[in-house]
């Protein structure tokens, strides 16, 4: 059943404005569209971008960040007045489970009255009835419904995370966007809390966006995976074809800088870091750290551009491969 | 920790501190230069005979270690000694002070509490704006106030508007008065200590609410609320209000020094009869034992106030327990 | 002032590894970058010179009756005359010098007692540390005033003793601040490194942890400056200053006891308050300044009145 996405995100920039006047471009052109029970994750190292990307969409962006660019939820445009717009929609159409759950809670009230705090606010449900469903939404991700009534102390690292995932669903929202849900939680429970959210995801026919720069963890949840960096979305398509076959020198790059086995944490790093964001960019912004770059790369720009179906990548070897057969 | 843990823990405490207190106090007047005597008033000029006399009398001719069993053995029976000079006993002496202070202070935390809440949440909402400047200027002009010198300033302001001494209209008694009559009567003489007392510690209150709510904001579970569609008044409401709020029970107890303190100084502006003037004039008359028994007192209302402020955090944040 | 950083920023700084160098100038810095520190430094600087200058510059005698009793302000005797007829202005010059003397010099006590006590506490930990910090909260717990009171009564009132007094009583924040400072400078890697090398623990201590200290007790001290110019002024408002000596706490007492408020001399009141207010105004935002340069925990805020701004689609692809 394909129809119109529930989430798309057309050309999104966004700005940082530094201390000093310096601008830094953080999100440079960023396209993405997800139908309901879609899973995509968004892959790249720190400081790409993925963060920011999936922040901008629910709004929630500091207010030394100006944007560009549409965010449609069923079609409709969150940040056409900024805040008053993005609002409405937080929590009930976009919901969001944060990186290091940990601190997600309000240490001094009760688990079951956070997740049923939006359900008050967004008119879903009202008192008994709002922390019924708290309770059942707990049970959903496998936390006794008892346990509502306890503090964020009192849960465990991963239980914590799936009581954040459980209340990320308080609202039925369309679209949950997940930022690195698993880092700083051990191997086993790691492996419990992403089934969890597959489950959950199959079950509420959710589109779901999973930034992570764990790559098997995207291999585990995801059918399309989109990598950044620098910014921009350097290739994006099936998560396998990505694999077996990556069309973008980083992309081959990341994989090759992966462990086998899941859980090994941080990215073997590739050589070289990202380039500053805070500054003007001539040509391909990999192109220092690539190891097959050539002349084009130094001076023109790569567009994003398809290279089979479903697939796109952003690297001048594609052209090149079919305009100068090798 | 459990919960019995805590309060054990913070029980002993107390104690501890009592026991210094009281030693702290024993040693201080001991150990001056001199003795008690020296400086008495009453005995500047007196006998060899006489001094000696009153040496027994205090018991000062005894080991200083038997004095101080003697002092502690006092002390548990509410003993605090006779005042040098009315010659009556210290606590008959400081009883009534004590309990005209406790409403005078009591409002004086009222001013400080309400306004150091609303101007440093406001401030902390909307941080960066005028408002914020403003909220911050002021506060920080009270907080650089000498306390006596603020009330001689609200002395000159009001001078003629309102009572500026003591505690009651003298002649009040002479119009046989309605109930009502004496309750504004006394409002109205304690209105200015009260005021010098509650906007110096406002000023305070005012910029660590400010800097507890900056922090709360910064937390990640205001990311969350924001994220789940809280308005700007619902998270400080809902979310920084409460967690940033529970610094201010410890403050108040902290401070209950501070009060203190100013309190003596407030009551001497102000001539208002209570625990703070009984201090200042006892240092006047060098009468040792009311200084002895205030410092005391004084000093054991801090520790009660920091006990109690102990035991009513542990009430109201659910992470002590852990 | 209120800047937001952007997130995962590519300024990912090594600072574990430099070590002691890179604080030397950070006082130096913020005084000259933050506006409100430069006021605060620029004020004091002011006061102390002209503290320092104060028997040059007065116009008149600081025990020389020039005129009537609260004779008010006149272009002769700018802020008037007091109870014996001194001019103000001179009493206000002379009473810098002392106030000032009281403030910085029982600052350096409470500096001594509360870093050294701070510095042992948080550098060996454990015993020494719970030992040293149940000192330190019963002294919190002690009210100021009355302490100072009795022990100002009792052991007699001389510029030093209230000194002394001052700083004994209020080392207690400094301890507490260092303490915390030097516990987490104490698990950087350089001073693991220097330890694990066989250097001493006074090497050690004042090689690699006091030079990361110290900033951050300048700015203590600094905040002291101002508490310890208050106590001046209470005890001397409570009649235990120093006779002998001049300082605005003893000018708003005079005042006071010579009853300047019931004749309206608001001349004789005003000025040494005011003195007081400016001084401790100045030392509080040089002090908060360096502090929260220091101590930054209180840069990023989830909630803010302004918003992120939006761009026309074109601002995008002009880049």
């Amino acid at each position: 059943m394909s129809g119109r996405p529930v989430l798309e995100v057309e050309g999104l920039h966004v700005w940082f404005e530094l201390d000093g006047g310096r601008e830094l471009h953080a999100v440079r052109g960023v396209d993405l569209a997800l139908e309901g029970g879609e899973r995509l994750g968004l892959v790249g190292e720190s400081g790409c971008g993925k963060t920011t990307t999936i922040l901008a969409v629910m709004g929630l962006l500091p207010p030394n960040a100006s944007v560009a660019g549409r965010v449609l939820l069923d079609g409709e445009d969150v940040l056409a007045r900024g805040e008053r717009s993005a609002r409405p929609h937080r929590w009930r159409d976009v919901a969001m489970v944060f990186q290091g759950a940990m601190n997600a809670f309000n240490p001094v009230q009760r688990i079951g009255d956070q997740i049923a705090e939006p359900m008050e606010l967004h008119g879903i449900a009202e008192g008994k009835q709002a922390r019924r469903r708290a309770a059942e939404l707990l049970e959903r991700v496998g936390i006794p419904p008892a346990r509502a009534s306890r503090y964020p102390h009192e849960f465990s690292g991963g239980m914590r995370q799936r009581a954040a995932i459980a209340m990320a669903l308080a609202c039925n929202p369309k679209v949950l966007l997940a930022d690195e849900p698993t880092t700083a939680l051990d191997v086993m429970v790691q492996a419990q809390i992403l089934e969890v959210l597959t489950a959950l995801a199959d079950d509420f026919r959710l589109a779901v966006v999973l930034v992570t720069h764990d790559l098997p963890v995207v291999a585990q949840v995801c059918s399309r995976a989109a990598v950044m960096y620098a910014g921009e979305i350097v290739e994006t398509g099936p998560v396998d074809a990505l694999y077996h076959e990556p069309r973008h020198p980083y992309t081959r790059l990341l994989y090759a800088a992966t462990p086998e086995l899941h859980g090994a944490g941080e990215l073997a790093s590739i050589p070289g870091t990202p380039p500053r964001l805070d500054r003007p960019m001539a040509g391909c912004p990999f192109r220092p750290r690539c190891d097959s770059a050539f002349a084009p790369c130094a001076e023109v720009h790569p567009p994003l551009d398809a290279v089979g179906a479903g697939r796109a990548a952003a690297c001048h070897l594609n052209t090149a491969a079919r305009e100068v057969p090798a | 920790m459990t919960g019995a843990d805590y309060v054990i823990k913070r029980t002993v405490f107390a104690l501890m501190t009592v026991l210094v207190a009281v030693t702290l106090n024993f040693v201080l007047f001991r150990a001056a230069p001199g003795d008690a005597t020296s400086s008495l008033r009453a005995c500047r000029n007196c006998t060899p005979e006489f001094r000696e006399a009153l040496h027994r009398e205090l018991g000062l001719d005894k080991p200083k270690l038997e004095q101080y069993w003697i002092y502690i053995g006092d002390l548990a029976q509410g003993d605090l000694g006779l005042s040098f000079v009315s010659r009556q006993p210290v606590w008959d002496e400081l009883r009534q002070p004590i309990l005209n202070t406790l409403p005078m202070v009591g409002l004086g935390y009222v001013i400080a509490m309400v306004l150091g809440v609303v101007v440093g949440v406001v401030a902390a909402w909307r941080r960066g704006t005028f408002l914020d400047w403003g909220g911050v200027s002021t506060s920080l002009f009270f907080y650089a106030m000498p306390q006596q010198w603020f009330g001689l300033m609200l002395l000159i302001l009001f001078a003629g508007s309102l009572p500026a001494s003591g505690i009651a209209d003298p002649f009040i008694e002479f119009t046989d008065p309605s109930w009502w009559e004496v309750v504004v009567d006394r409002l109205e003489h304690m209105i200015l200590p009260s005021a010098t007392l509650g906007l110096v510690l406002f000023g305070q209150y005012a910029l660590i609410v400010r800097s507890s709510m900056l922090e709360a904001l910064g937390e990640d579970y205001v990311m969350t609320a924001r994220a789940k569609g809280l308005s700007s008044f619902g998270i400080v409401r809902r979310h920084a209000l409460r967690t940033s709020l529970l610094p201010i029970v410890t403050l108040a107890a902290l401070t209950f020094g501070f009060v203190i303190g100013g309190d003596i100084l407030v009551e001497a502006v102000f001539s208002y009869p209570g625990i703070g003037l009984a201090t200042y004039e006892a240092v006047f008359d060098r009468d040792y034992p009311i200084l002895q028994g205030s410092f005391l007192l004084l000093t054991l209302s801090v520790i009660i106030a920091n006990f109690a402020a102990d035991l009513l955090y542990f009430r109201l944040d659910p992470r002590i327990t852990a | 002032m209120t800047t937001v950083p952007a997130p995962e920023l590519l300024t990912r700084e090594p600072d574990d590894f430099e070590g002691p160098r890179r604080r030397r100038h950070v006082v130096w810095s913020v005084i000259r970058t933050q506006p409100q520190a430069a006021i605060g430094a620029l004020v004091l600087l002011a006061v102390v010179v002209v503290a320092v200058l104060a028997p040059w510059i007065a116009p008149y005698g600081e025990r020389e009756k020039v005129g009537d009793v609260f004779e008010p302000p006149s272009s002769e005797h700018w802020l008037g005359l007091d109870d014996a007829g001194i001019d103000m202005l001179t009493l206000m010059l002379h009473g810098a010098r002392v106030s000032l003397v009281v403030g910085f010099a029982a600052a350096l006590v409470t500096m001594l007692i509360g870093g050294m006590i701070g510095l042992l506490a948080g550098y060996f930990g454990g015993k020494t540390d719970v030992v040293l910090m149940r000192l330190t909260d019963y002294f919190l717990v002690i009210p100021d005033i009355p302490l100072m009171l009795v022990a100002a009564a009792v052991w007699g009132r001389s510029l030093t003793n209230i000194i002394l007094i001052i700083g004994v009583i209020y080392w207690t924040t400094t301890a507490r601040v260092v303490r915390a400072q030097v516990k987490s400078v104490r698990e950087r890697v350089y001073v693991k490194r220097a330890r694990s090398l066989g250097a001493g623990h006074t090497r050690v201590l004042v090689r690699h942890v006091l030079p990361q200290v110290a900033p951050l007790l300048v700015a203590i001290t600094v905040l002291s400056v101002a508490v310890a110019i208050f106590a001046e002024t209470a005890i001397a408002f409570l009649g235990l200053g120093d006779p002998t000596l001049t300082s605005w706490g003893k000018l708003i007492e005079n005042a006071f006891s010579r009853s300047a408020i019931s004749v309206d001399a608001w001349w004789a009141v005003v000025p040494p308050g005011l003195a007081v207010v400016v001084v401790v105004l100045a030392c509080t935002m040089l002090g908060r300044a360096l502090e929260d340069s220091l101590n930054p925990r209180l840069r990023v805020g989830h909630l803010s009145v302004r918003h992120f701004r939006l761009r026309g689609a074109g601002g995008g692809e002009a880049r």
